[in-house]
């Protein structure tokens, strides 16, 4: 693609991004919705490969639709209310169409199906921002709205992004499949606590967004996107390999790295709340989580000789690796002695 | 304006339902999208009318504009997966399984 091309797509998704996030009105917030889903086709269809395209036309026909049913949400409320302010939802059927639009687009339970393919169908760095910078206009939306959304329905959204996550990334091998999966279930985690806490779900987000750039930019770097590549790669950058286990296992919320904090503050406030076994419930399915993060982190790091694997060893060329993926895993291991300054800034 | 409600309702809802269910043909999907946002543009053009509000009347022409965008990507699609695929069936849409 050409640097021209490029750099407008680049712009196009900046642009929606941005005014989906400051927007009032309802069109705005679609408008931006509309322009991200646009600019990010060309993106994952560029290599022409069949399974790029297949790609596109699932995350096509779930976005539009996701979009199209925002709209009519926003309308019929409209209708009944009289105004189109995103903060002031208040019909409570346009709120109902409203959660499960916001469902599609992020990909919560019911409406996750198009996710692992569409991450497995196209390349490690579009992968990372279909998971990250995509999902930022309907998380804000969700910020907006969630007042006005049923707190029961997010619950079961979110308890069931949390099991199916864990329990469909057990059996994979593909590892953009295995990151589809975690994103699923991080998603289940940051909807749980939104109408209690909603700064806690941005702060699940941030540090999110930041675990899984790290893991997508080093699986990038080693070229590695199946289990039985994975094993090898310890070759070509030894000390990252090191690393990525650190970096899996903060993905999976293990106590001394930054993934523990957004997980401990979200079931410190459930409890808070008085939801004590739903606590007990979204943390006993993020251990099925932690199999496959343990799973990803052992054919990485712990698989060297004399432990045989069973793939042949690579060719590789000694390529620079870019300085952003030392200052992300980094960030993404030894954040959490300065959470009380993380929190602070909320 | 029960009437005009109950038939932009039922319009949506059965294109949704359309696009939810396609079982052979990509076109089928694209034509219920269509169809949804034909029934979203009737529904935005009605507001301003009976709100009497005729500074919104600008909404359906900015809605048009974004549909019709999308509309010349989706058909973009089916050409790129008619040329990779062989043809629009779904049925052949099955190199990414789980």
């Amino acid at each position: 693609m050409t640097p021209q091309a490029k750099l407008i797509f680049t712009i196009s998704l900046i642009l929606g991004t941005t005014i989906t996030i400051s927007s009032n009105h309802w069109l705005m917030a679609w408008a931006g919705l509309e322009i991200n889903t646009l600019a990010v086709l060309p993106l994952i269809s560029k290599s022409h490969h069949p399974r790029a395209i297949e790609a596109a036309t699932k995350y096509f026909l779930v976005q539009s639709a996701a979009s199209a049913l925002v709209l009519f949400s926003s309308t019929t409320n409209a209708w009944h209310t009289g105004q189109w302010d995103i903060t002031q939802m208040t019909h409570p059927l346009s709120c109902l169409i409203l959660t499960s639009a916001i469902a599609m687009k992020l990909g919560l339970v019911p409406f996750h199906f198009w996710f692992p393919e569409v991450l497995q169908g196209s390349t490690l760095t579009t992968g990372l921002l279909l998971s990250t910078a995509m999902k930022l206009p309907p998380m804000a939306l969700l910020y907006m709205t969630s007042p006005s959304l049923n707190p029961t329905l997010l619950t079961t959204l979110a308890i069931l992004s949390a099991a199916l996550g864990g329990w469909m990334g057990l059996n994979q091998t593909q590892i953009r499949k295995i990151l589809a999966f975690s994103s699923i279930s991080h998603l289940g985690w940051m909807t749980i606590i939104i109408h209690y806490n909603p700064k806690l779900t941005l702060l699940n987000f941030y540090l999110y967004i930041l675990m899984t750039a790290a893991v997508f930019l080093t699986l990038n770097s080693t070229k590695a996107l199946k289990l039985s590549t994975l094993m090898t790669t310890w070759t070509k950058a030894p000390s990252l390999n090191a690393m990525l286990l650190l970096t899996l296992l903060s993905l999976a919320g293990l106590p001394p790295l930054t993934g523990f904090l957004p997980k401990w503050l979200i079931i410190q406030e459930l409890t808070k709340q008085d939801m004590v076994s739903t606590a007990t419930i979204i943390s006993l399915l993020s251990l099925l989580g932690l199999f496959f993060y343990l799973r990803l982190a052992y054919c990485t790091t712990i698989t060297l000789p004399p432990h045989t694997t069973n793939h042949m060893k690579q060719w590789h060329v000694n390529k620079p690796i870019s300085p952003s993926i030392a200052i992300l895993t980094t960030m993404s291991i030894a954040l959490l002695p300065i959470s009380p300054m993380i929190l602070t800034a909320l | 304006m029960t009437y005009l409600h109950l038939s932009f309702y039922s319009a949506f809802t059965l294109n949704t339902l359309g696009l939810a269910f396609h079982r052979t043909h990509l076109i089928s999907a694209l034509l219920c999208l269509e169809g949804m946002m034909l029934s979203m543009y009737i529904a935005l053009s009605m507001w301003p009318i009976q709100t009497q509000s005729p500074s919104s009347t600008l909404l359906p022409i900015l809605m048009l504009t974004f549909s019709a965008c999308e509309a010349a990507t989706g058909l973009a699609l089916l050409v790129a997966s008619t040329r990779t695929h062989g043809s629009d069936l779904l049925h052949n849409f099955n190199l990414l399984q789980c």
